[in-house]
């Protein structure tokens, strides 16, 4: 589930397309105080007029008055009546046939990812398909068709990435890393297939990447993060040998994390993001720790996340974006403050974020779609209580119920 | 044309040679392919950026280097030692690779040919290196060369594979091994160089940046100019911000290098990030680097506390108001701005903090205590005389200012929340709690449980 951070590599045209001068054109008369809503507005505008042409003659009377008008402030405001006209027939449009979650659409999209390896936006991606595995699989589970896939090729070509030191890789050949060894695990959990790996080896490959401040790096070459430390706690747990590292001193450095908005960044120090957020409050959760944290600050940082649209941004001033709907709204649910934002909203705009026609989720309304927001999309709606999805477990990642066979079966 | 359906269509034509001469025919082209990209990179060491070209860019980009390539011609004859000789043709002709000026473009017509190449390229090698590796370490000696030329190959290799899959950990690792290894300095430095051509077209890499920490740490020990490489290194994470807006992986690296810094670098950082960051009041990037920057400068101050007498004391304090002090500017000139109000947030939290003493404390009731305790008053003036400024509007005014309203209420709220006990009936004092209630609820009524929450 992670490397979320880093997407798929932006293939930009560099230095040689004159897109490059129009963009930071653009940041210049944002730095100029140029209103950039404003454009917002007329784009939003127009959007609605292509969505229903018979309104058109409605929208378009003022903006005729609008030509006419001297002050500027005044075609502000008659854009802002337009827009705000747009909204309610929009609000109007949804109530009236509100989305449905497409479920069979995107088992049909994610089941077709696998087989998909003849461009080179896909290829390039293979070595985190472990990742990719544990994506497509938890969200098949969630909208109950995990039955569709054959376990022994799973579990198979699984076996073959890992590595002598007892740590996954993130495809075959390549070198071991926590986070694909967490992905790996997962999986296994998934199909209740745990009995087939070392757990003694993969422990003690977990139990060596602990530093002396009780930290955990990613791997030998020694990176820090702190969504390592979630990453090695959740292995442990799920492995039952967490009391194999010193925990007490992984639960302080996770907290020399913190930072005065009440939120946690990589490292000491490091700006406040919620996919770090999930990571401290997931292992603190997991630990059993989680009167460290200041809920009322965090929850407050947290809920600022929802814009306008109903969606969740990762950080102030970004985008919405599915994937956010996982980190901030699990983050919510441990520390007990998700009624402090608009679930109504928030499932609605995950619902806008559907190719209703192929399948999949995508970060935002009209963008493409990948196997990673399918999955947060999914595992977002199963945290809103969605019917049709299966829970899941806010600090896992995983469904409920294989959560409950870790821990209650023997 | 998009780049996806660019490579789709160019892949079908790769997919239609089933037979099996055809595809070693391909495999053939594909190495020959991979050999001209990585002569072309060790014939420019300098190569700074990297894109990836559609081919009906090619042309174009022949025209103007032809150009310019005329004018260079022009100017080589009309000086007397024309020693110089122009572009060799073929390079010219070539219609994969574009190099010019230490500019590297790649068609993407030939960018999955040439990453499976790459890859498997690579592996053989890597396989190879480690066999070398294992026997010489049974103590079975091999001729040096051998394992010397292996390791080149791979550097070249891992090298070309990077630059088409920036985010392959293993051709990273391979790299870290072959370089802890030699332990030479200019390797070091060459690692910094591909990690940043990496981010000269994926600034968001998160492999590229942890190779740089990587390298850095290496290094740190012994590197008798480690100070200007923090300084450049700092300087490269400003250049990528510039392009890469509100980039958490080049600014969570900038704020690494903080604890690397010395006081006088830390201070400058500070004075130079501050025009940026106007510029850019939306990036919480930056204004979280500067929040890093203040704190290393307290925290310095509080284990000095013993030895340094007051004089830097003051600094900070001086720091902290300034800081307050322009951030109002900002507030004012961009209007509705989330960063910028979560940037006050911290700094009115580190003034109350570390200025006003805690009630527990004896010396509460010293002199120096109640004029604290009067600034602490005329700083709660100014912050309402801000939220008054802010948050007055009419239904009809921009969204903008509806959020400047929203922002400066929650902010008052924040305050309400920060402020100790004994403090807190001087905010009441000033601004009553239902007048707060009405004005957090009319600006933000989506927070209305969260408002409610605080105020009860």
């Amino acid at each position: 589930m992670f490397s979320p951070f880093s997407r798929v590599p932006s293939v930009s045209l560099g230095f040689l397309v004159p897109i490059t001068v129009l963009v930071s054109s653009i940041s210049l008369l944002v730095r100029l105080g140029f209103r950039f809503r404003f454009l917002e507005c007329i784009c939003h505008f127009r959007s609605v007029l292509t969505r229903r042409r018979k309104l058109r003659s409605n929208c378009v009377a003022p903006s005729v008055t609008s030509r006419s008008c001297f002050s500027i402030n005044y075609a502000k405001r008659e854009v802002r009546i337009l827009c705000d006209k747009a909204k309610e027939i929009l609000m109007e449009e949804s109530n009236v046939q509100m989305a449905e979650l497409a479920a069979e659409k995107h088992v049909r999209y994610i089941l077709s990812v696998e087989k998909r390896k003849d461009n080179f936006e896909s290829v390039v991606m293979e070595h985190l398909r472990m990742s990719g595995a544990y994506w497509g699989l938890t969200a098949l589970d969630l909208l109950g068709k995990l039955g569709s896939v054959d376990v022994d090729e799973v579990t198979s070509w699984l076996l073959s990435c890992q590595h002598e030191s007892g740590g996954f890789g993130g495809n075959i050949g390549h070198d071991p890393h926590i986070l694909y060894t967490l992905s790996a695990l997962q999986v296994l959990a998934l199909f209740d297939k745990m009995d087939v790996i070392d757990v003694d080896k993969v422990t003690n490959y977990i139990v060596s990447l602990q530093n002396e401040d009780g930290s955990f790096s990613g791997d030998m070459w020694g990176e820090v993060d702190t969504r390592f430390s979630y990453i090695a706690i959740c292995c442990l747990s799920i492995l039952h040998r967490l009391d194999k590292i010193n925990v007490e001193k992984a639960v302080k450095y996770i907290i020399s994390c913190k930072n005065m908005d009440g939120g946690f960044g990589c490292t000491p120090g490091g700006e406040s993001h919620a996919g770090q957020i999930f990571c401290c409050v997931g292992a603190l959760a997991i630990t059993g720790s989680l009167d460290l944290v200041d809920k009322d600050l965090l929850g407050w940082w947290l809920c600022e996340r929802q814009v306008k649209s109903g969606g969740l941004n990762g950080r102030p001033e970004k985008l919405p974006d599915v994937c956010y709907s996982w980190w901030v709204l699990s983050s919510l649910t441990m520390i007990d403050r998700v009624h402090w934002i608009s679930k109504e909203k928030l499932i609605r705009f995950i619902l806008d974020c559907q190719d209703t026609e192929n399948g999949g989720i995508s970060d935002r309304p009209d963008d493409a779609v990948d196997v990673f927001h399918t999955f947060f999309g999914v595992a977002g709606l199963s945290l809103l209580e969605y019917t049709g999805v299966k829970p899941i477990d806010p600090a896992y990642a995983l469904p409920v119920d294989v959560v409950n066979r870790i821990f209650f079966t023997k | 044309m998009t780049f996806g359906q660019v490579v789709e269509e160019q892949q079908s034509g790769w997919e239609r040679s089933t037979d099996m001469s055809e595809e070693s025919d391909s495999k053939v082209e594909a190495m020959d392919l991979l050999r001209q990209l990585e002569d072309i990179l060790e014939s420019d060491a300098l190569i700074d950026e990297l894109g990836f070209i559609h081919p009906s860019q090619f042309p174009l980009l022949k025209e103007e280097s032809d150009i310019s390539c005329n004018l260079s011609y022009e100017a080589i004859h009309q000086s007397e030692d024309g020693v110089v000789s122009p572009v060799e043709p073929s390079k010219q002709d070539n219609i994969y690779f574009w190099n010019r000026d230490h500019k590297l473009g790649i068609s993407t017509h030939v960018l999955l040919p040439l990453y499976r190449a790459a890859k498997d390229a690579f592996f053989i090698t890597f396989k190879q290196y480690r066999m070398c590796d294992n026997q010489s370490g049974k103590g079975i000696c091999l001729p040096a060369s051998s394992c010397d030329h292996l390791e080149s190959t791979l550097l070249r290799h891992s090298k070309s594979l990077l630059l088409l899959s920036c985010d392959f950990m293993t051709a990273w690792n391979c790299r870290k091994l072959i370089v802890s290894k030699k332990q030479q300095l200019s390797m070091f430095v060459d690692e910094l160089l591909l990690s940043g051509l990496v981010l000269s077209y994926s600034p968001k890499s998160e492999q590229a940046w942890n190779h740089r920490r990587w390298v850095i740490k290496s290094i740190s020990a012994n590197c008798s100019n480690f100070k200007e490489i923090l300084g450049k290194e700092s300087e490269l994470v400003e250049k990528i911000a510039e392009r890469s807006k509100m980039n958490y992986r080049a600014w969570n690296h900038r704020c690494w290098l903080v604890s690397y810094m010395t006081i006088d670098q830390v201070l400058s950082e500070l004075r130079k990030s501050r025009s940026w960051a106007a510029l850019h009041v939306a990036d919480n990037c930056c204004f979280h680097y500067r929040r890093r920057l203040l704190l290393r400068i307290m925290e310095g101050q509080s284990c000095l506390e013993d030895t340094v007498s007051c004089g830097h004391n003051v600094n900070i304090v001086q720091a902290l108001k300034d800081e307050l002090d322009w951030n109002e500017t900002l507030i004012k000139r961009y209007v509705g701005r989330e960063a910028l109000w979560l940037h006050r947030r911290f700094l009115s939290t580190c003034w109350i903090n570390n200025f006003v003493p805690d009630s527990g404390d004896e010396s509460y009731h010293s002199k120096e205590a109640i004029g604290l305790y009067h600034d602490f008053g005329t700083f709660l003036q100014n912050e309402l005389c801000l939220l008054d400024s802010c948050s007055t509007f009419v239904d009809d005014d921009f969204v903008d200012v509806q959020a400047q309203a929203a922002h400066s209420a929650s902010y008052i709220l924040w305050l309400k929340v920060q402020v100790p006990k004994t403090l807190v009936n001087q905010l009441q004092e000033k601004i009553r709690d239902a007048d707060l209630k009405t004005l957090l609820n009319k600006s933000c009524p989506e927070r209305s449980s969260l408002f409610n929450y605080f105020m009860n």
